[in-house]
């Protein structure tokens, strides 16, 4: 472009081409006339100027040139320029010579103009081949850093396979079929397969993988999300299983169509084991405290069984005596026999109650009503709150959701709060003697139990050691009650904590996360 | 026959206890009346008729014990029998000393508390029959002249005729009259019979 615009500069302005053919007839016509004593030739000179004109300025200055010659040449040299020896007379000489010199000035535009076009697409060619060289260099550059780019993308990638060979975790890559691609040191050590042996192979037949779900769930969410996360039991090249913490990262192509998979492990065998004993050890805790709840209250427990089975005997003497005598009342019999049966259910409805809470059970999820559960509890608890003149009275909101947990644990968090709350109030005097269970829905659409006392309250400095376990403000206590209440809360996804009730005593209350369907 | 005007309330929280006693009782021919709470039983009309009370000395509310005391303060005169589910020795000493017919421990045996309500539906039937002899004797006494009565006062304390003659300032054969009049009106045949029925209606003898 600058070329043709440096080109299009050297075409002279209109005014100077015109001037020019006015110039050169002018110039011609002096020269001519100088010479004319020496020669018979008036034109040659003429021709030129119209050449030039039309050469220089095209068409128009051409003809201006050739108009000027003319009148030139017939004005000066004509008369005198008769040659009668040629045989031509002034008329026909000055058309011979305008014709012929048309003809010479559009033959020089004509090839002005050949040779302009001619020129510029030289001009045009040889910007072209510029352009085209800078940018093969241009190309040629950009490859070159591409190539140092990758070399050093190499480089840093070695670097970075070496570091994935340094850390302890097993690290490797599978591709869209689960082949192995890359299987680092710590995956040899881990599994005891080389890289050698590992790469090529399908890594779930390799390593016998349990999933915690089902493979497809896993692969529909590392799909959607481009991760996953999870605990996977794994068979060793030696046979032995190990559990690892699995971290899965999935790599996609620029279409999005998975490629490979990223999978790092880490060995948390020892871990698990740690916290199965942990988890057993609560457990066994948890039950002893259970049961030492339970015999703290055995006299309740017996008055509660002692109930139903008087009533047995009772209806079974009355059975007896209907049957007695000169005319017996079957009806009254029958009736008697159904009161039995009826009573005798519940006694065996009380001890199932019992040997739940005293059986030595794993934690069990289910999914279950707060409410039945609080009120299974308070039908042991009711014998000892009379006992102690405690009034019980249960506060329980309809409509609340489901939840999933073990409902002997919640029992006994229950149990534990409400014989702590029965214990509290034994030194109050005459003061009335309120117990109230309530459960409600929690601000954040889970579940919340309530227990409250108008017993003497809470010592503000032991309310930081409430939870401690062989912390205890009983003679006889062990100091276990509500520190594994809590622990059992807490394993529930819950909260447990005191405060002051309203008015007079203590409010003990803990929450439980909820799984989602509704109580009907 | 009085047998079948009495009737037995029971009170008792447990409601198969309480099924179960009513049960019991009635196989006996009895009239039964049960209630769930102390409470519920002193809200309910008093009947007239021979009674016992049969009472749980656990109950939400009003204990056994505080019914007792409840009932011996309104005055109302019924025997009591309590049943508990276990028993401590001060408690029974209690109830038995406010005046229980008897203490039961569930699971009891049927004779025992049937036995115990008989017990307690006799002595009840005693009482009545006491309260209406009483009754029956104030009546008599209340036809009593003033002066009838001051002779009837000395002679059951035990003062000669002449004696109460010369404490009233009157003749002997005036004392004669009105103490005869007294024996009349008393329908006492001896003077033992005289000095008993003053005993029960608790007259004083003058000094």
């Amino acid at each position: 472009m600058l070329k043709v615009d440096s080109f299009a500069k050297r075409v002279p302005p209109v005014v100077w081409q015109y001037a020019l053919a006015v110039v050169s007839v002018a110039v011609a016509l002096v020269i001519t006339d100088v010479l004319e004593p020496y020669t018979t030739l008036r034109t040659p000179l003429f021709y030129i100027a119209i050449i030039a004109s039309a050469w220089f300025g095209g068409m128009g200055p051409g003809l201006l040139a050739l108009a000027l010659s003319t009148l030139a040449v017939e004005y000066y040299f004509v008369p005198t320029a008769f040659v009668p020896e040629l045989g031509i007379n002034g008329g026909p000489f000055i058309l011979l010579f305008s014709l012929s010199g048309l003809l010479a000035c559009w033959i020089s535009v004509q090839r002005r103009r050949a040779e302009q076009a001619l020129k510029e697409a030289r001009d045009k060619l040889e910007i072209r081949v510029e352009e085209r060289t800078s940018e093969l260099r241009r190309a040629t550059e950009d490859l070159r850093a591409e190539i140092a780019e990758r070399k050093r993308a190499e480089e840093a990638l070695r670097e970075k396979a070496n570091l994935l060979d340094l850390t302890h975790d097993t690290v490797f890559v599978r591709d869209a079929k689960d082949v192995i691609t890359f299987w680092n040191r710590g995956a040899e050590e881990l599994y005891g397969w080389t890289r050698e042996e590992a790469v090529g192979q399908v890594s779930h037949d390799l390593t016998q993988t349990i999933f915690p779900a089902p493979l497809e769930k896993i692969m529909a969410e590392l799909n959607s999300t481009g991760r996953w996360e999870g605990e996977l039991i794994h068979t060793r090249r030696d046979g032995t299983r190990v559990v690892v913490a699995s971290r899965w990262a999935l790599q996609s192509d620029e279409r999005g169509k998975p490629t490979a998979v990223l999978e790092t492990n880490n060995d948390i065998t020892e871990r698990k084991r740690t916290e199965e004993a942990l988890h057993k050890v609560q457990a066994e805790l948890a039950h002893v405290t259970r049961v030492a709840t339970l015999g703290e209250m055995t006299a309740s427990i017996a008055h509660e069984v002692n109930q139903p089975l008087g009533a047995v005997v009772n209806n079974a003497s009355a059975c007896l005596r209907w049957l007695a005598g000169q005319a017996p009342n079957r009806e009254e019999a029958r009736q008697s026999a159904a009161l039995i049966i009826a009573d005798g259910h519940r006694a065996s409805e009380i001890i199932g109650r019992i040997r739940a809470l005293i059986k030595k059970a794993p934690p069990r999820k289910d999914w279950l009503d707060i409410n039945e559960t609080i009120l299974e509890v308070i039908a042991l608890a009711r014998s000892e709150a009379q006992k102690n003149h405690v009034s019980l009275q249960s506060q329980l909101s309809s409509d609340l959701p489901l939840i999933l947990a073990d409902r002997i644990q919640l029992q006994q968090v229950t149990l534990n709060l409400i014989i702590n709350a029965i214990e509290a109030m034994s030194g109050v005097g005459e003061s009335p003697r309120e117990l109230r269970v309530g459960s409600g829905k929690d601000d954040s659409q889970g579940v919340r139990v309530t227990v409250r006392d108008s017993g003497p309250g809470l010592d503000p400095r032991s309310l930081d050691h409430l939870f401690t376990a062989f912390y205890t403000t009983k003679p006889q206590g062990m100091g276990m009650g509500l520190a594994i209440s809590r622990s059992i809360i807490e394993a529930h996804g819950g909260r447990l904590w005191a405060t002051a009730n309203e008015g007079r005593g203590a409010m003990f209350q803990f929450t439980l996360p909820v799984g989602g369907e509704k109580v009907s | 026959m009085t047998e079948a005007n009495a009737i037995v309330f029971v009170v008792d929280d447990d409601e198969g206890m309480r099924r179960s006693l009513q049960n019991l009782i009635q196989s006996v021919g009895l009239r039964v009346q049960v209630f769930a709470s102390a409470q519920e039983f002193l809200r309910s009309k008093p009947i007239d008729a021979p009674g016992c009370l049969v009472l749980d000395v656990r109950l939400p509310g009003l204990s056994g014990l505080d019914l007792q005391k409840r009932i011996a303060e309104a005055g109302i005169e019924i025997p009591i029998i309590f049943i508990t589910g276990h028993g401590d020795i001060p408690m029974t000493v209690q109830a038995m000393k406010a005046g229980a017919v008897e203490f039961l421990t569930k699971p009891f045996r049927d004779q025992d508390l049937l036995d115990a309500i008989q017990q307690a539906l006799e002595r009840n039937r005693m009482a009545r029959k006491q309260r209406a002899e009483i009754e029956e004797l104030r009546e008599r006494f209340d036809s009593l002249t003033p002066r009838e009565r001051e002779v009837m006062g000395l002679v059951v304390a035990g003062l000669l005729n002449k004696q109460i003659a010369g404490e009233l300032g009157t003749s002997e054969t005036t004392v004669k009259i009105h103490r005869h009049q007294v024996m009349e009106k008393m329908s006492a045949g001896s003077l033992a019979e005289l000095v008993r029925m003053a005993d029960r209606l608790g007259i004083p003898t003058p000094k």
